[in-house]
């Protein structure tokens, strides 16, 4: 898609629409075969909070006096405030951190040691522009300077995991997320259960004949076509409209919810379903963020419901499964005059799957008192993002080419998870 | 009085869409001042001038065509340069039942939130599809991108209405440094990012930062945190009323931080309401800003990668835009004339966005449409929601974006090609009628034309052809609807 046309070139393509109504409809995924096969490894769940989530209201440091200084109205209250109801008070984690009440259906996934929390995780970009943050987090790079595509797409390219499957990498929502975007092309997909052709038999059918002939799988745009089609195909054969969740697990009608609903679906028909994606919006809590009721906090259960129907709906399936929490940055310590948060540094990552270090708090913690700050005053980074996100592919997704996924920065290992 | 008046004109213009809708008379068409569909389409040829005209305007309709081909290209533009001296009372008249896109905040007050935000969104898409004023059209939705505003927040769904009418309209073609005032200084704007909340005693940065990174300067344009901070020190009290005439701008004093302040290396004393006027002053006239709009525009007309494929472009862009501090024509006038119009090379296609793949498809099929609910719904399945897009960066205007989520285009071609849409319709007796098309193959090959620019090449039409016919798809009307579908759907019609 990058290369240059000439004009001719131009002409030619728009001009050169149908031929070969020749091609078979199942047409194989790439034109090269790769050599060998890479180990399938974990489902990966991807889950992006846009807007920059506020980690110091999520994964409280109640043990921190500075932290109740810098936010007199929004301070999630210490677990043991008798001035707060005790529904309004940090869910204490271990004598310091707390969850933040909203969170407290994610408490039996943390007990059993499959939720992790890395805190004051983040990126080096100090631009505090949610675009500029969040493109360099999708492109998994330290500056602009680097390869266009996503880290996500990276991987699915260097990792020859000989799957054919057209769902090997699907972004749920009606965009596919520069973090997916590569050289082996990812479908986007609102509903699974609204994706196939309506209306008159006859003329769909007909209709989808034509589009075989009309997508030829020999430029970006072609294989996309044939993608959709080959998924087309491929959830015909399912029923997602009958599907019953496991364990009683019950997802929030959100967005949020169904798009979790339908991953869990996807990855128990065992479609071929390697990478998913999911966004979660609306963290730029500048005004009216709220404490423990409001905004945020509906934001936090939110999010906080659908993992916990996902933990409990595939439990059966954690041992290969891996779920990441990410927002492009933190939001500023002290709050604002409009009860809301501005834009800061450090955040946090979740880990979530039967083999995460879970039940604990990991990376080091800067503190948020005097001299502890980083800038105009926010959370420092302790752990790069990309920590995680290497250790998660080469530990969970056996890829170890990490350096062609983040060229330019050198990725170490934590102990964040382990290897089976 | 108002209401009911307005009630019996909303009435009267259902009435008359759906009459119209359902016939699709001529008597209809002549009365609104369309052109009705020209015929001969055989003897329209012009690729180029087809490429050139879909990036100008929301997909070229065949009259558009003819007469870039008779007049030229640059006196095509030339002409769309001047919106006000071409008739466009065909699409007023369309609009005219919309009275929410006149009033002010305070007349809105007393609305339906629906009601106001399906008007806006109507009006916008019907004048997508109908205007002869294009160019303006296009410059609307670019300027509404770079001033991204989401409906969803707060009393933005009427305050929209207004900013939509006097910031964007208002501006669309005029001055960039009005236009950039003028958002400043719409309630819609404030609102949406929050500057309504920026207080002396904490400032709230949210509005000060995207005003350089996403209005002005641009993510790299030269400056730091501490100029976000100064700014919106500079702009707290910018606000929007809450009684007496609420949803007005207003400059609330007491809550003004009466400091020095040094922005982007300039001292700023402390005035009051000029401080911020000033600082939108350096930001108007700053290169970067210059830099920063001529490399989005070169983006929307010419090139997905506008430095690397038109840097000499967008150089000159930005000359332009500095030399006429900011007008808008001179700098289009660069981008169109001496590069789109002028190029001898056309850089790599570009995917539509969907609001133009769903305008294009209405105006090249010549529907009929009262642009309402069944299209705003295709649009959000699609990735573009009109007036919806969450955050101010505004929808991506890059081919990578958009690629991955083909499904919804094509379930659309096909409703629209079914007339399974509601409220729009495709006359396809009068359409096959005007083709002349005497049978599938010539039928074939003037859809081409008339959705992709050229005929279709001979062997595909045919295997196209032979496979509806074995499966018992063999009348031209039945053919017909199908063979749009597919071309719609088609690869080809995804670019412009």
């Amino acid at each position: 898609m990058n290369k240059i046309l000439t004009r001719k070139e131009f002409l030619q393509a728009a001009a050169a629409v149908p031929y070969a109504i020749r091609w078979p409809a199942w047409i194989p995924r790439l034109s090269f075969a790769p050599e060998k096969t890479d180990p399938k490894g974990d489902v990966l769940v991807v889950i992006f909070l846009r807007g920059a989530a506020d980690a110091l209201n999520m994964v409280v440091p109640h043990g921190e006096q500075a932290y109740y200084r810098a936010r007199p109205t929004l301070a999630i209250p210490r677990p043991d405030d008798s001035r707060a109801a005790l529904n309004q008070r940090a869910l204490d984690l271990d004598g310091f951190f707390g969850f933040h009440p909203g969170m407290a259906s994610l408490l039996p996934s943390w007990q059993e040691g499959q939720l992790a929390i890395i805190h004051a995780c983040g990126a080096p970009d100090e631009s505090r522009s949610h675009f500029k943050a969040m493109e360099l987090m999708e492109r998994g790079l330290s500056d602009e300077h680097g390869p266009a595509s996503g880290w996500i797409g990276r991987h699915l390219a260097v990792h020859h995991t000989n799957n054919p499957s057209p769902l090997r990498a699907i972004g749920l929502g009606s965009m596919v997320p520069l973090s997916l975007q590569g050289p082996v092309p990812a479908t986007a997909m609102q509903s699974i259960v609204d994706f196939h052709l309506g209306g008159d038999e006859r003329a769909a059918r007909q209709f989808q004949s034509a589009m075989h002939s009309l997508y030829l799988p020999s430029d970006e745009l072609g294989i996309i076509g044939r993608e959709t089609l080959n998924i087309l195909d491929t959830l015909e054969k399912l029923d997602p409209s009958d599907y019953q969740p496991a364990n009683q697990a019950t997802y929030p009608q959100s967005e949020f919810g169904v798009g979790l609903r339908q991953i869990a679906m996807l990855v128990k028909a065992q479609v071929g379903l390697e990478v998913a994606t999911l966004d979660l919006g609306g963290w730029d809590t500048h005004f009216a963020q709220g404490s423990t009721s409001g905004l945020m906090t509906g934001l936090i259960q939110n999010l906080s419901e659908g993992l916990s129907a996902f933990h409990a709906d595939l439990h059966d399936h954690m041992g290969s499964l891996t779920v990441v929490v990410m927002s492009e940055f933190g939001r500023r310590v002290q709050e604002n005059a409009s009860l809301g948060t501005d834009h800061g540094h450090g955040g946090l990552m979740m880990l979530m799957g039967g083999n995460v270090s879970g039940g604990q708090i990991l990376g080091a913690w800067p503190g948020v008192g005097d001299g502890q700050l980083f800038g105009p005053g926010d959370l420092a980074v302790t752990t790069d993002y990309r920590d995680v996100l290497g250790e998660v592919l080469k530990k969970r997704l056996g890829n170890p080419n990490l350096d062609s996924i983040f060229p330019d920065f050198r990725v170490r290992t934590h102990g964040f998870l382990q290897e089976n | 009085m108002r209401v009911t008046r307005r009630e019996f004109l909303r009435l009267a213009a259902l009435t008359a869409a759906t009459a119209a809708v359902q016939a699709c008379s001529p008597v209809y068409r002549q009365l609104a001042g369309d052109p009705i569909l020209p015929a001969g389409w055989h003897s329209i040829s012009g690729n180029w001038t087809f490429s050139v005209l879909n990036r100008l305007t929301f997909g070229a309709r065949l009259e558009e065509r003819q007469l870039a081909e008779q007049i030229g290209l640059a006196g095509w533009i030339e002409e769309q340069l001047s919106p006000n001296a071409l008739d466009d009372s065909a699409t007023d008249w369309r609009v005219r039942a919309f009275d929410s896109l006149h009033m002010t905040a305070d007349e809105l007050d007393g609305w339906e939130k629906r009601d106001v935000i399906a008007e806006l969104k109507q009006a916008t898409i019907l004048r997508q599809v109908y205007s002869k004023r294009q160019l303006y059209e296009i410059m609307v939705e670019f300027w509404s991108d770079h001033f991204n505003i989401a409906i969803t927040k707060g009393l933005v769904w009427m305050l929209k209405t207004v900013d939509d009418r006097e910031v964007i309209r208002a501006n669309a073609l005029g001055n960039f440094g009005d236009l950039l005032r003028a958002s400043a200084h719409s309630p819609a704007m404030l609102i949406y990012l929050d500057n309504q909340a920026n207080h002396k005693d904490h400032p709230n940065e949210n509005y000060a930062r995207e005003l350089m990174e996403l209005h002005s300067l641009g993510v790299d344009g030269g400056y730091t945190q501490e100029d976000v901070m100064e700014l919106a020190r500079c702009l707290t009290g910018w606000s929007v009323k809450k009684h007496f005439w609420p949803g007005e701008f207003t400059f609330n004093t007491d809550v003004h931080d009466m400091n020095e302040k040094v922005f982007l290396g300039r001292d700023i004393r402390p005035e009051g309401i000029g401080e911020g006027e000033f600082a939108l002053e350096i930001l108007a006239a700053h290169p970067s800003t210059a830099q920063h709009i001529a490399q989005k525009l070169v983006r929307r007309f010419v090139s997905d990668q506008p430095m690397e494929e038109a840097g000499w472009l967008v150089e000159r862009a930005a000359n332009a835009f500095q030399s006429t501090n900011g007008d808008i024509q001179a700098v289009l006038r660069v981008v169109l004339l001496d590069g789109l119009a002028a190029m001898s090379e056309i850089p790599s296609p570009k995917f539509k966005r969907p609001l133009h793949y769903v305008a294009s498809a209405l105006r090249l099929m010549n529907a009929e449409s009262d642009g309402s609910l069944a299209l705003h719904e295709a649009l959000s399945l699609m990735g573009q929601p009109s007036f919806q897009w969450p955050t101010p960066d505004g929808p991506p205007d890059t081919s990578s974006a958009w690629l991955g989520n083909l499904l919804p285009r094509w379930q659309f071609s096909l409703e629209l090609t079914q007339n399974q849409l509601a409220k729009t319709y495709i006359d396809w007796e009068n359409l096959l009628a005007i083709s002349g098309a005497q049978d599938p193959a010539e039928l074939a090959d003037l859809l081409g034309v008339l959705l992709l620019g050229s005929p279709l090449p001979e062997t595909g039409r045919d295997d196209l052809l032979r496979d509806f016919e074995s499966s018992g798809v063999k009348e031209m009307n039945e053919i017909a609807p199908i063979l749009a579908a597919g071309l719609l759907a088609s690869p080809n019609f995804q670019y412009r």
